[in-house]
């Protein structure tokens, strides 16, 4: 198992700047995430991580030290590929052993025989030994390939979206599994998907990446609560973060916010908050954009003290929960409401925001200034970090 | 009613493969039997005969007719052979790598086939005989790369095209180097394309007709030249002439008859998903 | 820092030699044989400029007299005629024919079609000069079986190969023979290695059969379509083999297609700086319609590809 560190790797095909300074430093037996939308550079740094690709710049490094130069085969690393790559003419069972009985790792057959059927064993697929690939469906396949990465002992786990196309019951079995291999085996690993609850319950950090680049590095509470700016701060988070553009003003002391609902001026006073605001007195920030969770903006179909006016614009259900949409003119609000609701669309509609609960972003560069709490928040994420 | 129509479809498509089978094949039925009569026979009888072996007797043991075959067969045999080891990796790096223009270079390639043999058959003589390849095995078998070569890697090509990368990866994880990888598991995967495609180059080396008839001489003749000595000549011995048609075709068809398990899936051009 | 810095990981990060040159390597020994024909190409080129001929000692600079003299002959334009109609229409009927065979290959999947899929290769493997050789024989007009057969329609001594009318139509029926079967391997290759989702989803959405051919098997057929055509025309149109062994261009003229011409002038006359302008038209011809049907294929291909998702 072994420490993994990028510094400033630069990799481009052709005109495409696929990773542009890409900085990582993943401890040994950290489970490490790596996050991004599709064709952010996931699977390269992937690639450049197993050998696969050789950076134009930047070192990598396995325990301190570099490997630029080994070759794939020498570098012990284990990698499940997206779109699964089993050998096709070989049945699971030698797919899985195939690793084994290279020249590099030669191991007796008896040994080879233990290992595939412990891994076919964890996924539940002991009977799909014998068959080929082409025998086997997306599901089964890609539990094949996870399988063929698990009967190695390697410095790190390489995985690209290895559950992507497994059924949801499944999914989740295979998440708390491989959390629980991966702690008991001690190995480090480096999984990409671009599913946030999956890269929240996995990983101990997650790295999010768009265009090439490292946006944040944290562990799920920091990014979730602290995101850098706007654009992870929407990443994160289903239903999405409500971006609300307003104006901070202050009157003697106390803080006040005020923004636009259909064209009216609406103005919420600001519970007191001295690093906040000591935040953003020094950011100068006379404009903002606040962030608030679904989960913190209240609602009411009758006018309430404290809630401003605006309407409905969708009802959904997503699950054992659901999403009111409300149109403000300008921007739209998300908030969760239970199932069940009689509501209808272009409905009037009152709601409150919990203000306690918000961060604000610099309407200009989009990045993160401060949230209410801040100190009590970073705390609690130090701790989950340790334990 | 549907029924109907579709059992008088069924019928009628047999019926027509049966007329196409009949016009392919009677010729080389016929070919057989009359290798089969004796001179006299010939003329006079059709079907119906008494069938001798004089013929073969005359054309294989004592005429130099098998030297014939075995030149064919060592041309043909060895450009196939040459096309296959130079043309497989050929194809490889056509698939996987991109370098610059490597389109024009694959179309250059197969624009070999289409070179008039007829052109490019003069220079190469005077070439050849300076450098003291005329009349030999070397000489033709290396011509002969002009016919085999082209079809050889465009068949091949598509076939490694096919092949995910990811696959060349996740081996070069397990430990594989690439030369293993190669051989192990890329050559398995081309073979249904890789043996058509060989066994249609072996045909049109056979056939070749052009390049024996003026890059050789006295030493090497092929079945296609030696044959023409039978044109014209007025004692017509068409026994033994069909006797040399019908085992000048025996190579070609035993090759088809080991391989025809790969023959029809070998030649999809790129279009085999699994 | 930021010098040194940058030294040491370009260093690092340089390909290595070995695998930078690999591709190159690899390639390598097919363009050898590309160059080692390259050179006899331009020599050809040169000599079609002079009056070269294995008579004289050496050959004189004659550019473009040659080329005036063979392009305003009757016999240059009666060789372009010749090879372009047994070209195109050898080619022609050998796609029909050898379309529909493959198709009804593909449909019927008894044991009849199974057994015939390689049988009817065998064809193919009968060099066109034996073939001919044989197909005399079966045409001669005192003994040909072909002749008996037409005895019984009540036609007697169908001229074949010695009239200029049907002399074309003879060499065509044997290119034919020989050649269909290459059209029907190439398409049912292809018609087999078609996928089956678009056909589901169309058996959902209804329509005839005809209307599935036109619209999803016939464009996803093109790129095999393309390259079975590509080699066919383009061996057609040189072929002269045939010819050669049943008439040697005759009678009078009708066959005597630009190869032909060209290796009689060439090597029979030993005239080839006379020889060559014929067949450097037959290779401009060649390579122009090939280029069109290469990128009509590749476009075919990248088609076929989308129809696929």
């Amino acid at each position: 198992m072994a420490r993994i560190q990028l510094e400033n790797v630069k990799k481009s095909f052709g005109r495409v700047q696929a990773l542009n300074g890409v900085s990582i430093d993943v401890k040994d037996k950290e489970f490490f995430v790596l996050f991004g939308p599709a064709g952010a550079g996931k699977t390269t740094i992937l690639n450049c991580i197993a050998g696969i690709n050789l950076p134009e710049e930047g070192v990598i490094r396995f325990n301190e030290e570099i490997v630029n130069l080994v070759d794939p085969a020498h570098r012990n690393v284990a990698m499940v590929f997206e779109n699964y790559a089993l050998y096709p003419q070989m049945t699971v069972y030698d797919n899985m052993a195939a690793a084994l009985r290279s020249n590099l790792y030669k191991t007796d057959e008896a040994t080879i025989k233990e290992k595939v059927h412990a891994a076919a064993r964890m996924m539940k697929m002991e009977n799909l030994l014998e068959r080929l690939p082409s025998q086997l469906s997306n599901g089964q396949k890609q539990r094949v390939a996870m399988g063929r990465a698990l009967v190695r002992t390697p410095n790190v786990f390489l995985m690209d979206e290895p559950l992507a196309h497994l059924d949801a019951k499944l999914r989740n079995a295979m998440r708390t599994e491989l959390k629980e291999m991966q702690a008991n085996l001690g190995s480090t690993c480096i999984y990409v998907t671009h599913d946030f609850m999956e890269a929240m319950a996995l990983g101990d950090r997650i790295a999010i990446i768009n265009k090439g680049e490292i946006v944040q590095i944290g562990s799920g509470d920091e990014i979730y609560y602290m995101p850098c700016n706007e654009f992870v701060a929407q990443l994160m988070g289903d239903p999405q973060i409500n971006i609300v553009p307003g104006k901070i003003t202050e009157a003697g002391g106390a803080y006040v916010f005020s923004f636009e609902v259909h064209g009216q001026n609406i103005t919420v006073s600001m519970p007191e908050d001295k690093e906040l605001q000591a935040k953003i007195r020094e950011a100068g920030l006379k404009a903002a954009d606040m962030g608030l969770r679904p989960q913190n903006v209240k609602y009411s179909f009758e006018p309430e003290e404290g809630y401003f006016k605006t309407t409905v614009y969708s009802y959904e259900s997503i699950g054992n929960k659901s999403v009111i949409q409300a149109d403000c003119g300008e921007y739209q609000l998300r908030m969760i409401a239970p199932n069940g609701l009689k509501v209808q669309i272009d409905q009037e509609i009152y709601v409150r925001f919990e203000i306690d609960h918000s961060m604000f972003f610099d309407p200009q560069t989009k990045e993160y200034v401060s949230r209410y709490d801040e100190k009590s928040i970073k705390a609690f994420a130090m701790e989950q970090e340790v334990s | 009613m549907n029924n109907g129509k579709k059992r008088f479809g069924y019928a009628a498509q047999n019926v027509l493969l049966i007329v196409y089978a009949v016009f392919a094949l009677f010729p080389l039925i016929w070919m057989f039997i009359i290798s089969l009569k004796s001179d006299a026979q010939v003329f006079t009888t059709t079907f119906v005969f008494t069938p001798t072996l004089a013929n073969y007797r005359e054309v294989l043991l004592r005429s130099d007719y098998t030297s014939y075959m075995v030149d064919s067969l060592i041309i043909s045999g060895g450009s196939v052979l040459v096309s296959v080891l130079v043309g497989v990796p050929a194809a490889y790096a056509l698939a996987r790598y991109n370098f610059h223009r490597k389109e024009d270079l694959a179309f250059q390639i197969l624009s070999f086939k289409f070179a008039p043999e007829i052109l490019v058959v003069l220079p190469l003589f005077m070439i050849y005989q300076k450098l003291g390849l005329y009349d030999t095995y070397l000489g033709l078998i290396w011509v002969y790369q002009l016919i085999s070569m082209p079809l050889l890697i465009w068949v091949v090509r598509g076939y490694f095209e096919d092949i995910s990368v990811e696959i060349e990866y996740a081996a070069q994880v397990d430990g594989y180097t690439w030369y293993q990888i190669f051989f192990k598991m890329l050559v398995p995967l081309i073979k249904p394309g890789l043996v058509s495609a060989a066994l249609l180059a072996f045909i049109f080396a056979w056939n070749s007709f052009t390049f024996p008839l003026i890059l050789a001489g006295r030493n090497i003749q092929p079945i296609t030249v030696a044959i023409t000595k039978y044109l014209g000549t007025d004692t017509a011995h068409y026994g033994q002439l069909a006797v040399a048609a019908t085992v000048s075709a025996v190579p070609a068809m035993v090759f088809a008859l080991c391989i025809q398990k790969h023959l029809v899936r070998g030649l999809s051009f790129g279009a085999v998903k699994g | 820092m930021g010098k040194t810095n940058k030294n040491k990981t370009e260093d690092l990060n340089t390909v290595p030699f070995k695998t930078r040159v690999r591709p190159y390597l690899i390639v390598a020994p097919s363009l050898i044989i590309t160059i080692g024909i390259m050179i006899p190409f331009v020599m050809a080129i040169w000599f079609s400029l002079t009056n070269y001929s294995f008579k004289l000692p050496s050959h004189k600079f004659i550019t473009l007299k040659n080329w005036v003299e063979v392009l305003s002959s009757d016999a240059f334009w009666n060789a372009l005629k010749v090879t372009l109609l047994y070209g195109v229409i050898a080619t022609v009927v050998e796609m029909a024919l050898g379309m529909g065979v493959a198709i009804l290959l593909n449909n019927l999947n008894n044991r009849l079609s199974r057994i015939l899929r390689v049988l009817l290769v065998f064809p193919l493997m009968v060099a066109p000069v034996t073939a001919t050789i044989v197909w005399q024989l079966m045409l001669n007009s005192s003994v040909g079986i072909v002749e008996k057969l037409l005895n019984v329609f009540g036609v007697y001594n169908f001229p074949w190969a010695s009239s200029p009318s049907t002399a074309l139509m003879t060499v065509v029926l044997i290119d034919v023979w020989v050649n269909t079967a290459f059209i029907i391997l190439l398409v049912l290759a292809g018609l087999q290695s078609l996928p089956k989702s678009p056909f589901e989803s169309a058996k959902i959405d209804g329509g005839s059969a005809w209307f599935n051919f036109i619209n999803l098997t016939l464009p996803m057929l093109k790129p095999s379509l393309y390259i079975a055509l590509l080699f066919r025309l383009m061996a057609a149109l040189q072929e002269y083999a045939v010819i050669f062994a049943l008439t040697k261009g005759g009678p009078g003229d009708s066959l005597m297609s630009l190869t032909l011409t060209a290796y009689q002038t060439g090597f029979r006359f030993q005239k080839f700086g006379f020889a060559l302008p014929y067949i450097l038209i037959l290779w401009l011809v060649v390579n122009v319609s090939a280029k069109q049907i290469v990128k009509r294929q590749r476009a075919a291909q990248k088609q076929a590809a989308g129809l696929e998702e």
